[in-house]
């Protein structure tokens, strides 16, 4: 079916816009004194990307030779990746406000979303490698961007990492090429379930490799804890729940659609995997001093229960247990990923204010629990947020936490894996404690110091990953069918 | 003509010694010369792969990768600059504020 260049403009409409706005930023940029303008002119092109992503029609075939395919799944990440550059856009407009290298941060930040945007509608590995190099190379320069030394550090074992997993992605995609002769995930897929043999199970392992650095799961986790305490914290944001859920999305496309003749090997090996990286995650985010680090370890913990997702389909078919089964186990993984996307952009942020609260008071260790002693009545709304991404982080209803969670317990109870879902409600309680101990500071000691005002930028960001998050935890019941329905196009 | 298989050994040669060569050095260059021939094996196995099959997609993906490759040196070589302008030192290993 061939497409008039209208139907691409409607169905990809956000990329290119994005795209386009990205280089004329780029250019005036150079010629202007004045870039607060920048920021005002990324958020207003966020929003209209944002209902361009909403309104594409996602029935039309097909685009570009068969590369990108806009459907439920590729939009459901869309939004995600979208509303959560524009939340970082808010933050940046008081972060970087009068800098004069704040084109920069904007055009990157605009880039990375279009690669993982790329990365959500490929179904061909050479779209999907492009569009997570674009998304990579963008967050690197972005992890630097302070050019302080903790950042420049940071930014180095980000780049090296990341450039290693992309190397070994690539060593994976190429012996795909190799045993089925296309780049087509589809085509692949077809392949490997007619000769699969161990040299599939080598590129698979390749592949878990390469992204599972991307999605911070242990072992390949060990990167993440010392980007996200070193880089910016508004960028930090942006790994934690951009980056890291791009990775997510090449893993359930690559390994769900184009291995599928490996799903009976690999679930046991990777429940072992989420089970070491929950608890890991877990254990280890209690010791932390510093919030920023804390939160780092929580993620890593997160990315262990999301990846229960592929453990619950890979037992449901290899019981021979109802479809319907691993449709609810993928889908309670997408709430999940939304959930968490929101509530650890909105927690960084917050963690940002306080940053930036101890820096202009002139003290050391702007990370460090003890700065948010009495935040409550220091910044109450910055507090007040804090509090809820807190507990939507440990689970506690009605947030997008609870559901998410909720959803991916019981499914993980119908697969007839009691042994995880145990241990996931194990993890879920010990994460409280360290949750529970930043509210106590925040609202149960002495404050250090006198009222602060919280910078505007910040406070609209905060408020607004707060509404997605109360939103999505009071009435989920549009966001579940939708993660259905993109469930659906990964398991059809 | 040469058979595959001589062309994929040599490809898991060059990955072996790039993965060594990044878990052993510490020099910031050297590991970026270690990730560029990571990279340049999987694109051995790419051309190689594609002379023996009936399409050119392998070949398209190593361009494509070729020039991903060369981005991405100059985003790490930026990194690298100022790295070293802030430490007056690319050894990576004399670089821990935060545990490396």
């Amino acid at each position: 079916m061939a497409l008039a260049f209208s139907d691409y403009l409607s169905l990809l409409g956000g990329e290119a816009l994005l795209t386009g706005l990205a280089l004329v930023m780029i250019l005036i940029g150079l010629f202007m004194k004045n870039k607060n303008l920048m920021g005002i002119l990324s958020l207003v092109g966020l929003v209209i990307s944002l209902f361009l992503v909403m309104g594409a029609d996602m029935t039309k075939g097909p685009l570009f030779y068969g590369t990108l395919e806009v459907d439920a799944l590729s939009q459901f990440f869309k939004l995600i990746f979208v509303a959560v550059a524009l939340i970082v856009v808010m933050a940046g407009l008081s972060r970087y406000k009068d800098s004069p290298a704040q084109d920069e941060f904007y055009v990157l930040l605009l880039l990375a979303t279009v690669g993982m945007m790329v990365v959500a509608s490929s179904i061909d590995i050479v779209t999907l490698f492009i569009g997570f190099e674009l998304a990579s190379l963008a967050t690197y320069a972005m992890a630097a961007f302070d050019r302080e030394k903790q950042n420049l550090e940071a930014a180095m074992k980000y780049f090296i990492f990341g450039s290693v997993s992309s190397a070994m992605m690539l060593f994976g995609f190429s012996l795909l090429y190799g045993l089925s002769g296309t780049t087509r995930l589809a085509e692949i897929a077809a392949a490997s379930v007619e000769s699969m043999g161990p040299a599939t199970l080598v590129a698979l392992l390749f592949l878990v490799a390469g992204f599972g650095f991307k999605m911070a799961l242990v072992p390949f986790h060990m990167w993440a804890p010392d980007t996200y305490e070193g880089a910016p914290t508004i960028v930090t944001a942006f790994l934690a729940a951009g980056s890291k859920k791009m990775g997510f999305v090449a893993a359930f496309k690559v390994i769900f659609i184009a291995l599928i003749a490996l799903r009976f090997e690999w679930y046991m090996a990777f429940a072992i995997l989420v089970a070491i990286t929950m608890t890991l995650g877990n254990v280890v985010a209690i010791w932390q001093k510093s919030v920023k680090r804390m939160l780092a370890y929580s993620s890593v913990a997160y990315a262990g229960y999301i990846a229960i997702a592929f453990v619950v389909v890979g037992a449901a078919e290899h019981g021979g247990l109802d479809l319907s089964v691993a449709q609810n186990g993928l889908a309670s993984g997408l709430m999940l990923i939304l959930g968490h996307a929101f509530m650890k952009t909105g927690a960084f942020i917050a963690a940002a204010v306080v940053g930036y609260m101890a820096l202009s008071e002139g003290r050391k260790n702007p990370d460090d629990l003890e700065q948010y002693a009495g935040l409550g009545r220091r910044a109450p709304i910055t507090a007040f947020c804090m509090l809820i991404f807190l507990f939507s982080l440990s689970g506690i209803p009605p947030t997008a936490g609870f559901v998410g969670k909720f959803m991916l317990w019981g499914s993980a109870i119908d697969s007839g894996l009691v042994w995880l879902a145990v241990l996931f409600a194990l993890n879920s309680a010990l994460s409280l404690y360290y949750y529970l101990r930043v509210i106590m500071y925040m609202y149960v000691r002495e404050p250090a110091g006198g009222k602060i005002i919280e910078p505007k930028g910040y406070v609209l960001a905060m408020v607004v990953a707060l509404v997605v998050v109360l939103w999505i935890g009071v009435f989920p019941q549009a966001f579940v069918d939708f993660a259905y329905s993109a469930a659906e196009v990964l398991l059809h | 003509m040469i058979p595959l298989v001589l062309y994929v050994l040599l490809a898991s040669a060059m990955f072996t010694i790039g993965l060594y060569g990044l878990l052993t050095q510490r020099n910031g260059i050297k590991l970026m010369m270690c990730v560029e021939i990571l990279l340049n094996s999987a694109n051995i196995n790419l051309v190689a792969f594609s002379a023996y099959l009936p399409n050119v997609n392998g070949q398209v993906f190593a361009l494509f990768s070729i020039a991903l490759a060369a981005a991405e040196a100059g985003v790490g070589f930026a990194i690298l600059i100022t790295l070293y302008r802030l430490y007056g030192t690319i050894e990576l290993d004399k670089i821990n504020a935060l545990r490396w």
